[in-house]
């Protein structure tokens, strides 16, 4: 079949689908994965508004029975109630939430004693620093170590590594970061185990650079420990499979090189597979740095969570919630279309 | 080609995990009932961070509880956590697919977009706020994971269950007047075993993992021993030297039940795939 005849029963199916032509299909695609992100995200902010607002007490109450709090009069507590967002009707106050929300406003923590988005804008980062160090070791680890397995399931490679990898994948994130920060920061003392920063930073860019660098090993390393696993399989069971594929078949029947076969014929394969995968796994991974990010108080996202729960900080709380919540969908939106386009080449 | 893959002879292991699954359910009996009787303390006393030895196998807390009976207690919660979570979560997938196959056009769209939604959730995210605010006891622990967690499955059984239905036996049984509800309980749920068990193992993994990392969060009620909590609890000691009895039992508890359930899952993913090839 030609590739004019390809095109043409592509543009067939499409129109019986009830589309005029493939991109028009991929946009509707990505239209409609849109707008259900976007319906997920106003049911996640109706959640974090509406739910601490249903329940017995709320964050002005637990504020004032602190010793910090004695001693305000009532029109100081009702100026407080109406700035924290608790004045009137809840309906009022998930108006102004949403409508404050629109305007970039996420609310104002008072034990930080800062809007919730300026502290999101200093805590992002870290947590993003922590996912791009991981990232390279559970992607290309995964890949090259599922490879090497997959070209010989029950011989060479695959008889260690397999059942390593699923011993790693029977720990949870939060095990193997306290068994990293035992071994590397307590028995062994060669690396921080905690803070993303020495106390008094150097003033020296590169000498900085490294302190951070130094700091982020740890965590990185047991995020991507956690992720490893999951690609270490895929690659493993997607080079089972194209190792049968004709194209790697007639490649190997023309003396192609084993390193290119492993790298571009079975390598390059693997991508829409590992994207999809990677949408998949967005929201593990996001909870997978939450527990690092708290093991080794580290100061991302997820350390700020935790902190507005043990502070009983529900602003801080919904804000980030929300904030990482949208971040995720935004992620999956893109990394799922990217998914969807590789995958149609096949 | 297929031929010279080596394939696991998995279905021959189901039985002695079967096994296993028996003796763990009779040990989280046999330990709940010792619990009520008051055989079993898990009460304070002045050996307060005692290393293991004679009179404390596995040494005591800060608080000088014996962590050999916390562990005790905690496996038939932790574990029990685990298990009616995954059996109600697979019920609610069963439940839904079924909806989605024999409901009609309209219940089908509501299911299925519902799905689509829950699954684009971190279901993590609205966990940690809900536990947050309401420090979740065994009851309210099992009801969030459950619905956080039932609609990962609901796709794999519908595919599973559309194919099921074209098949001689139903369209033979249906020609000869059967309702849906007869060909469900006679045919289907026979037919659909197999994958309900894979996804019960699955999801086994997932609120075992889920509620570790909430009880390590602290975000349980405090009175739920799990091996989570002993774990938070046990985070405090990790410069002193006691967190080789405090903190190693517990993670290697918990590892070993996840790696069990790793194990467990590789036979009936294959007699599942066995039954999806034989349709």
């Amino acid at each position: 079949m030609t590739d004019t005849s390809v095109v043409s029963v592509d543009r067939e199916l499409s129109v019986a689908r009830g589309f005029r032509s493939v991109p028009f299909a991929n946009l509707v695609r990505f239209a409609s994965g849109l707008i259900l992100r976007l319906l997920v995200f106003a049911s996640i902010v109706a959640i974090c508004v509406v739910l601490p607002r249903l329940m017995p007490g709320n964050t002005l109450e637990i504020m004032l029975s602190t010793d910090l709090a004695r001693g305000l009069t009532p029109a100081e507590v009702r100026d407080l109630q109406e700035n924290m967002g608790l004045g009137g009707d809840l309906f009022g106050q998930v108006l102004d939430y949403t409508a404050n929300l629109l305007n970039g406003d996420l609310g104002y923590s008072i034990p930080h004693a800062a809007p919730v988005g300026q502290l999101l804008i200093a805590a992002f980062p870290w947590t993003g620093l922590l996912i791009l160090g991981a990232a390279p070791i559970f992607l290309i680890g995964g890949a090259l170590a599922g490879i090497e397995a997959g070209r010989m399931p029950g011989q060479g490679v695959d008889r260690w590594s397999t059942p390593l990898i699923t011993v790693m994948a029977s720990l949870p994130p939060f095990v193997g970061a306290v068994l990293l920060l035992l071994v590397f920061g307590v028995l062994w003392p060669i690396l921080p185990t905690s803070g993303a920063q020495p106390l008094f930073p150097a003033t020296e860019t590169l000498s900085h650079a490294f302190d951070i660098a130094r700091h982020a090993v740890l965590p990185s390393l047991a995020l991507a420990l956690h992720e490893l696993a999951r690609f270490f399989f895929l690659a493993r069971a997607e080079t089972i499979h194209l190792a049968q594929r004709d194209f790697v078949v007639n490649a190997r029947a023309r003396g192609v090189s084993v390193w290119r076969i492993r790298w571009v014929y079975i390598g390059r394969s693997l991508v829409p597979a590992y994207l999809a995968r990677l949408s998949d796994t967005m929201t593990g991974l996001i909870s997978a740095v939450f527990f690092v990010e708290i093991v080794f108080s580290y100061p991302g996202t997820g350390y700020l969570i935790y902190s507005a729960i043990l502070e009983r900080d529900y602003d801080l709380l919904q804000g980030t919630i929300v904030f990482v919540a949208g971040f995720v969908l935004l992620v999956n939106w893109c990394v799922d279309g990217l998914a969807t386009r590789l995958a149609e080449r096949g | 080609m297929a031929a010279d893959i080596p394939v696991e002879p998995g279905l021959r292991r189901v039985p002695r995990q079967g096994l296993v699954f028996c003796f763990l359910v009779a040990f989280c009996i046999v330990i709940w009932l010792t619990a009520q009787t008051g055989w079993l303390e898990h009460g304070s006393s002045r050996d307060v961070l005692v290393a293991p030895g004679m009179e404390h196998w596995l040494g005591t807390n800060e608080i000088g509880q014996d962590v050999l009976v916390g562990l005790i207690l905690a496996t038939p919660t932790t574990l029990a956590l685990a298990t009616v979570t995954a059996i109600l979560a697979g019920a609610l997938a069963l439940s839904a697919a079924s909806l989605v196959v024999l409901g009609g056009p309209l219940v089908a769209g509501v299911v299925l977009r519902t799905v689509d939604v829950l699954q684009v959730v971190p279901s993590m995210l609205l966990l940690l706020f809900v536990a947050a605010l309401v420090n979740p006891g065994l009851i309210a622990l099992v009801l969030l994971l459950t619905v956080t967690g039932w609609s990962d499955d609901v796709r794999i059984v519908v595919a599973v269950l559309r194919r099921e239905v074209r098949r001689e036996n139903i369209l033979y049984a249906r020609a000869m007047g059967a309702g849906w509800i007869y060909c469900w309980r006679w045919h289907l749920l026979a037919a659909l075993r197999p994958l309900v068990g894979v996804v019960i193992v699955q999801n086994l993994r997932q609120a075992a993992l889920k509620s570790a990392g909430l009880g390590f969060l602290g975000l349980t009620d405090p009175r739920l021993l799990t091996w989570g909590s002993m774990m938070q609890s046990a985070m405090d000691q990790l410069y002193t030297g006691a967190w080789i009895w405090l903190l190693l039992p517990p993670a290697f508890l918990l590892s070993l039940f996840l790696h069990w359930i790793l194990k467990l899952s590789d036979p009936r993913v294959q007699s599942g795939l066995e039954l999806e090839q034989r349709l």
